[in-house]
């Protein structure tokens, strides 16, 4: 019920599924019966080709399943990093009468166009000018963006 | 090892047999229970999703709490009180026959907002107003996450108790959905609670930075308007009042203002955040027509009406952001982003009308953090 005007849009699909121990005794299971057959088939080769083709089939089959079991519905991922988070906000002063600039930490009462402290240049009154979120380092290079 | 398999391999017809059997059971096996095996995995991913909701879920409600303890000082235990707040319901509208919808619609949606306040009210007494809309949003969005949470959790029992395949798939396919609105909720958290200026805030960030040195006047509830010249024009500027936590009344406010001009009004422009697709870039500038309004089409539809009245064209000015900037803390791109949509405004003045017009200028948006 918190209000906002914003107009819709979409986001980025979020990834955040975790694999179950099911999941993980159907793969160990497939993928050792898959080795065996593999080894089977390259066993009889020279003797019986047909039943060698047959275990290699049955061996490739398997390790086609976990592939899909693996790669469907994303990736396992390890921990969640979604709880409520904190960004660290910033203020930005700025001084009507001579232009001065100063930034300091965000103090709860700071809002933008607040007239707050006494400019220490001059006599007049600096005004808060920004609150936003102090930028983080790029962690995440572009990759490839189409533009 | 290699002499256990070399064993093994004396009995080969033995073992073949053994192999082929596992591998026809195992083959009888996924076909009758495939489709268990993956409405449990399904469940599985559910329930871990579903549990780090409530994570969140009571993460939020133990803020809330603190805040209304700290800024309302109530004096009492509020808990009791608060998780009343958040089983609250609101019973939608019948549509069947959508004859005056919108007014229902206004009227319903300022009662949904009356009973809220007064109950945020009641339990922080002490709060000041600016304080106690902050507490508002803090609370609502709390509720939210809650409501979300329990919506989710009656999917999952209802798939858990049916075992039905479809059921559960349904939830599923909508897992990701789910978790990036929790996500962009989540983020409003700490905005609210510490009264930070959010991503919806650049609208009345451009309007505040037009009338910040003029005499500003209550043109309608929780609405603030100056009148501004420039440059031989009169520019009627509008935005909720801050640095509380509201949207206001825009479409109350531009009826009022047209209503006072006779509709003698040149141009509308509005000023808002909209979403971005994905690939644009954040704090990007999208000039266009019609009514920027967001919010539940109520506000839009006055607007629409009476501009079409007087026969007034809206120009629209958007700030794009994604959802997860909505209600985050202002990243520096949309502080940019409102800079630049400044002169944007000041720019289709120029183009748009002539010296002695009459020009409305709303900054449409939660105004958190941002006085006038
Ligand atoms: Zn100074």
């Amino acid at each position: 019920m918190m209000k906002t005007h914003s107009q819709g849009g979409s986001a980025p699909p979020v990834t955040g599924i975790t694999a179950s121990w099911v999941n993980l005794a159907i793969i160990v299971v497939i993928g050792i019966l898959s080795l065996v057959s593999l080894y089977f088939g390259f066993k009889s080769f020279i003797e019986d080709q047909i039943t060698a083709y047959t275990y290699l089939l049955i061996g490739a089959l398997g390790f086609a399943a976990i592939g899909y079991m693996l790669f469907r519905g994303g990736r396992p991922s390890a921990q969640s990093k979604m709880d409520i988070p904190r960004a660290e906000i910033i203020t930005t002063l700025e001084c009507p009468k001579c232009n001065l600039r100063r930034v300091r930490d965000f103090k709860q009462g700071d809002y933008v166009f607040k007239n707050d402290e006494p400019c220490t240049r001059c006599d007049g009154v600096m005004i808060i000018s920004r609150v936003n979120r102090k930028k983080e380092p790029d962690k995440e290079k572009k990759q490839g963006v189409i533009e | 090892m290699t002499v256990l398999f070399a064993q093994i391999l004396q009995q080969e017809t033995d073992l073949n047999m053994i192999i082929q059997t596992l591998f026809s059971f195992a083959f009888i096996v996924y076909l009758f229970y495939a489709q268990r095996l993956q409405s449990l995995q399904m469940l599985n991913q559910i329930e871990a999703t579903l549990r780090r909701l409530k994570k969140i879920r009571d993460e939020a409600r133990g803020i809330s709490i603190n805040a209304i303890n700290e800024v309302g000082k109530p004096g009492v235990d509020i808990s009791a009180k608060v998780d009343r707040i958040m089983e609250f319901i609101s019973i939608p509208l019948t549509e069947m026959d959508p004859y005056g919808i919108v007014d229902k619609l206004d009227h319903y949606l300022k009662v949904n907002h009356d009973i809220f306040e007064a109950e945020v009210k009641a339990i922080a007494p002490n709060a000041a107003e600016v304080e106690r809309q902050n507490l508002e949003n803090l609370v609502g969005l709390t509720f939210e996450l809650n409501y979300i949470y329990k919506a989710m959790r009656h999917n999952y029992l209802m798939g858990k108790k049916t075992m039905n395949i479809y059921i559960i798939l349904q939830v599923h396919m909508i897992l990701p959905l789910i978790m990036q609105l929790v996500e962009s909720l989540t983020v409003g958290i700490q905005a609210t609670r510490e009264g930070i200026p959010i991503g919806d805030s650049v609208g009345p960030i451009v309007a505040g930075r037009l009338m910040k040195d003029y005499p500003k006047r209550d043109i309608s509830k929780e609405m603030v308007s100056a009148e501004v010249p420039f440059d031989g024009r009169t520019l009627i500027v509008m935005k909720a009042k801050g640095p509380g936590g509201t949207v206001g009344t825009p479409d109350e406010a531009i009826m009022t203002a047209l209503n006072e001009k006779e509709g003698k009004v040149k141009i509308i422009i509005m000023i808002d955040a909209a979403g971005k697709m994905e690939g644009e870039p954040v704090g990007a500038i999208s000039e266009g027509v019609g009514a920027a309004i967001g919010g539940t089409g109520k506000e839009k539809f006055k607007i629409e009406e009476i501009t079409v009245k007087y026969k007034v064209p809206i120009h629209a000015i958007a700030i794009k952001q994604g959802m997860e900037h909505t209600m985050a803390p202002l990243v520096e791109e949309l502080a940019e982003g409102a800079e630049k949509a400044g002169e944007s405004v000041k720019r289709i003045i120029m183009d748009y009308s002539q010296p002695g017009d009459i020009v409305i200028v709303a900054g449409i948006g939660n105004t958190i953090g941002v006085g006038q």
